[in-house]
C-alpha cells in the first residue's frame, strides 16, 4: 500500500481500524471479524502481545512477572487457557496463550507491524481518516475507516514522581519497567517505591536477592494472598457472588479476616472499604518477608540528599538502587484529547460506559479500565458490545440512536470523580457493577437482530 | 456465549483436568500427492457418545475429512477410550471438548455424534465454532445455548429417527431442517451408511467452510 502518498487518502470502506496488537487489540480484532467487519490492526512494535511480549521494546515486564489474577478469572471467555496450566500463569505463558489465540482465529494476517498512528481525524459521515507512520523510512499514508478502536493500553508511560533533590541523587534510580532482570538487585541496598502490585512483587524479588530492601509506601492498601480458603483468592471472592445476598457480607468478612489481621500486624492500614473498590495487592509472600525482616517498610520519601534518602518519619537510608514502581499514566497520543472528552491537563478520558467516545459514535477505546479482576474478559465483553454496536449502527440508525441514550444513562454511574489519591483510582470500576452494565448494553444490542 | 452464562461459569469450580486422548490426521499424513491441504477449509473436531471415543473415528471419518484437505481431529472426553475417567457430567465433557478444540491450529468445526452432539452443542455455546454438526443427537439439552458467533448448524439423523420428538426438538431449537441418512444411528463409523453420511456432511461443509 506504499503507493498511497500522504496526500491521497485511501478509502477502506466499512473496514474498522484497531490500534494496538496487545491482548485488547487482538480480542477487538477477533470480535470485529466475528461480526463480519474487515479489520486493519496497527501495531507500532514488530511483535504481537503488547506488554506481555518481552521482545516489545517498550515492554514493562519485570523479572518473574506472573498474573495476579487466577487463570479461570483471567482467560478470554471463548478461548480458555489449557486446564493443566498453573493457577497463576507466568508472563511467558500469557504470551504463549495470546499468540495461540491470535493464530487460532487467524488474526496475524490483519496486523500491520511497525506502524504507528500519528493522527486520527474525524471526516464527514462519522468516518475517520487515520495517518499511519511506518517505522522504516516510508512516507506516512492516509486511510479512511468507518470506525476506530483504540486498544493501546495504559501501561506504557511511566508515572514518575519527583522528590526534592532527586536529580542530584548519586545512586541509581530506575522505573520498574527498566528493571528487566533480578540480577540488577543482587548484593545492593535497594529502595522500592510504590505499594502497588509491581512494587510489592519487586520488593519480594529484592528481599531474596538484594543485600537489604526498604519499601516506601505512601498509603495502606488491601493485601490479599494469592489463595484464600484453599482456592485462588479472586475465584473465592467471585464465588461469593453466587451466594444469597444477605450472606455475602458475612462470608466475605470471614474470608478476609485473616489477611486483614495479618496486614494490620505488619503495620499496614487496611482501607475501610472492601478489596473490590480498587485493585488490591495480591501477593502471598510479601507479608511474610515483612514479617521476617527482609523487607523493611517505610512511609513516604521526604527528600533525596546526595547518597542518602530521608523519609517523612525522619529516618534515613543510603540505597544503591532506587526502583520506582509507581505505575503508569494512561497516555493516548494518537488522537486529539477533546475527541475522548479530555479537558484540561487530566490524562483520563471521560468515556461513555468506559469505552465509547462522548464526541464520536464510531470511536471507542477497549481496555481502559482497572476492574480489580482479570481484565481480558472485561475487554472481551467490551469489544463484543462495540462490534455489535457498529453492526447495529450500520443496519438500523434509529435503533442505534435509542441505544445511545441507554449508554449515556449507563455511564452516568461511572462518572469519573477527580481527586483520587492515586492515578489508578481514576480508571477503577467495580467489576460486578460494570459487568452488569455491559450485560445490559449487550442485551439491548442483541434484542432484535440488526436488519 | 452470553455474559451471564460466562459469569456463572467463572463462579463454579472448574472440572478436574484430565489428559485427553486426541487422534488427528492432517492431509499430508495420507501420503497422497492428489490431496492438497486446503488453507481455506476449517479443521474439524469430532466426538461421539460411543465409549471408544476418538478411536471410533480412526477407521473412516478422519481419513475422509483429511482427504478433503482439512485437519481432522477427534477427542475422547473423560471416561472414553484412552482418557481417564474423572468426575463431572455433561458440562465437564463440554469443557473437555472446548479444551481440545482450542489446541486445533485454526478455528474449527465441531462435530458431535449421539451424546457427543449434546456436548458439542454446549461447547459451541462457549467457543465460536466455525460450524456445528450434530449427528443423531441423544440426551440433548432441552434449551441448548445460543451458539457463539452464529455458526451455521447442520443436523443429520438416521431415517428411522427423523420423526422422533427429540430430533424435532433439536431441529426447532436451531431452526434447521434435519438431513437424513440411511442406516442405524449407532453404526455410523464404517460401511455404506457411513460413506453416505460423510458425503452429506462434507458437501454441506464445502458450501459453508
Amino acid at each position: 500500500m506504499q503507493e498511497y502518498s500522504s496526500q491521497a487518502a485511501y478509502d477502506r470502506g466499512e473496514a474498522v481500524c484497531v490500534i494496538g496488537a496487545g491482548a485488547s487489540g487482538l480480542i477487538a480484532v477477533k470480535n470485529l471479524r466475528e461480526n463480519g467487519f474487515e479489520v486493519d490492526c496497527y501495531e507500532r512494535d514488530t511483535v504481537l502481545g503488547g506488554l506481555w511480549n518481552p521482545q516489545n521494546q517498550h515492554s514493562p515486564l519485570y523479572s518473574n512477572t506472573h498474573l495476579v489474577t487466577s487463570r479461570s478469572q483471567t482467560e478470554i471467555p471463548d478461548c480458555p487457557m489449557p486446564d493443566d496450566w498453573p493457577d497463576y500463569p507466568s508472563a511467558a505463558q500469557m504470551l504463549t496463550y495470546l499468540t495461540a489465540y491470535a493464530k487460532h482465529f487467524g488474526l496475524p494476517e490483519h496486523i500491520w507491524y511497525g506502524s504507528e498512528i500519528s493522527a486520527i481525524e474525524p471526516v464527514e459521515g462519522s468516518r475517520f481518516e487515520v495517518v499511519v507512520k511506518p517505522a522504516a523510512g516510508n512516507a506516512a499514508r492516509r486511510l479512511r475507516y468507518a470506525a476506530v478502536i483504540i486498544a493501546t493500553g495504559h501501561h506504557w508511560t511511566p508515572n514518575l514522581p519527583s522528590y526534592p533533590g532527586q536529580d542530584q541523587f548519586k545512586g541509581t534510580i530506575l522505573h520498574s519497567s527498566q528493571l528487566k532482570d533480578a540480577s540488577r538487585l543482587r548484593g545492593k541496598e535497594v529502595l522500592v517505591v510504590g505499594g502497588g502490585n509491581s512494587g510489592v512483587d519487586i520488593a519480594c524479588e529484592a528481599a531474596v536477592n538484594a543485600a537489604g530492601c526498604v519499601h516506601s509506601v505512601r498509603r495502606g492498601t488491601w493485601h490479599l494472598p494469592k489463595y484464600l480458603a484453599g482456592e485462588p483468592a479472586d475465584y473465592a471472592l467471585n464465588r461469593l457472588g453466587a451466594r444469597p445476598r444477605f450472606l455475602r457480607r458475612f462470608l466475605a468478612d470471614r474470608l478476609l479476616k485473616g489477611p486483614k489481621r495479618l496486614a494490620t500486624r505488619m503495620g499496614i492500614d487496611v482501607p475501610e472499604h472492601g478489596p473490590t473498590g480498587e485493585e488490591p495487592v495480591r501477593n502471598g509472600r510479601y507479608l511474610e518477608h515483612v514479617g521476617d525482616g527482609s523487607i523493611r517498610r517505610r512511609g513516604e520519601i521526604a527528600r533525596f540528599d546526595g547518597f542518602d534518602v530521608s523519609f517523612a518519619d525522619g529516618t534515613e537510608m543510603r540505597p544503591d538502587l532506587v526502583v520506582l514502581a509507581t505505575g503508569y499514566r494512561p497516555k493516548i497520543t494518537c488522537v486529539a484529547p477533546k475527541l475522548l472528552g479530555i479537558d484540561g491537563d487530566s490524562p483520563f478520558p471521560k468515556l461513555l460506559a468506559r469505552m465509547f467516545s462522548p464526541k464520536h459514535e464510531t470511536l471507542a477505546i477497549a481496555g481502559l479500565v482497572e476492574p480489580g479482576v482479570g481484565v481480558l474478559p472485561i475487554v472481551h465483553w467490551q469489544t463484543h458490545a462495540i462490534a455489535h454496536w457498529l453492526q447495529v449502527r450500520k443496519g438500523d440508525p434509529d435503533r442505534a440512536a435509542n441505544f445511545r441514550h441507554q449508554v449515556v444513562s449507563e455511564s452516568a454511574q461511572y462518572a469519573v470523580e477527580p481527586g483520587g489519591t492515586s492515578p489508578r483510582h481514576q480508571l477503577a470500576v467495580d467489576a460486578e457493577e460494570y459487568l452488569a452494565s455491559l450485560g445490559r448494553i449487550i442485551d439491548t444490542l442483541e434484542q432484535e437482530p440488526a436488519k | 456465549m452470553s455474559l451471564i452464562s460466562w459469569a456463572r461459569r467463572a463462579r463454579t469450580p472448574e472440572p478436574v483436568p484430565v489428559v485427553r486422548e486426541i487422534a488427528y490426521l492432517e492431509p499430508a499424513d495420507l501420503f497422497d500427492s492428489e490431496i492438497k491441504d486446503d488453507p481455506e477449509a476449517s479443521p474439524v473436531l469430532c466426538c461421539t457418545g460411543d465409549p471408544a471415543g476418538a478411536a471410533a473415528f480412526n477407521a473412516l471419518w478422519l481419513k475422509r475429512f483429511a482427504a478433503s484437505g482439512r485437519y481432522a481431529g477427534a477427542v475422547s472426553v473423560r471416561g472414553q477410550g484412552g482418557t481417564p475417567a474423572a468426575e463431572g457430567g455433561v458440562e465437564a465433557r463440554a469443557h473437555d471438548l472446548v479444551q481440545a478444540v482450542v489446541t486445533v491450529p485454526r478455528q474449527a468445526v465441531l462435530i458431535g455424534h449421539r451424546e457427543g452432539a449434546a456436548w458439542a452443542a454446549l461447547a459451541a455455546g462457549r467457543y465460536p465454532a466455525s460450524a456445528l454438526v450434530l449427528v443423531s443427537p441423544r440426551q440433548f439439552p432441552k434449551q441448548p445455548p445460543k451458539p457463539v458467533g452464529g455458526p451455521p448448524v447442520l443436523l443429520v439423523v438416521a431415517e428411522s429417527e427423523s420423526q422422533s420428538k427429540e430430533v424435532q426438538a433439536v431441529a426447532d431449537a436451531y431452526g434447521v431442517a434435519p438431513l437424513t441418512f440411511a442406516g442405524s444411528p449407532d453404526d455410523v463409523f464404517k460401511g455404506v451408511a457411513a460413506e453416505g453420511l460423510l458425503d452429506a456432511i462434507l458437501s454441506w461443509l464445502a458450501g459453508k467452510h
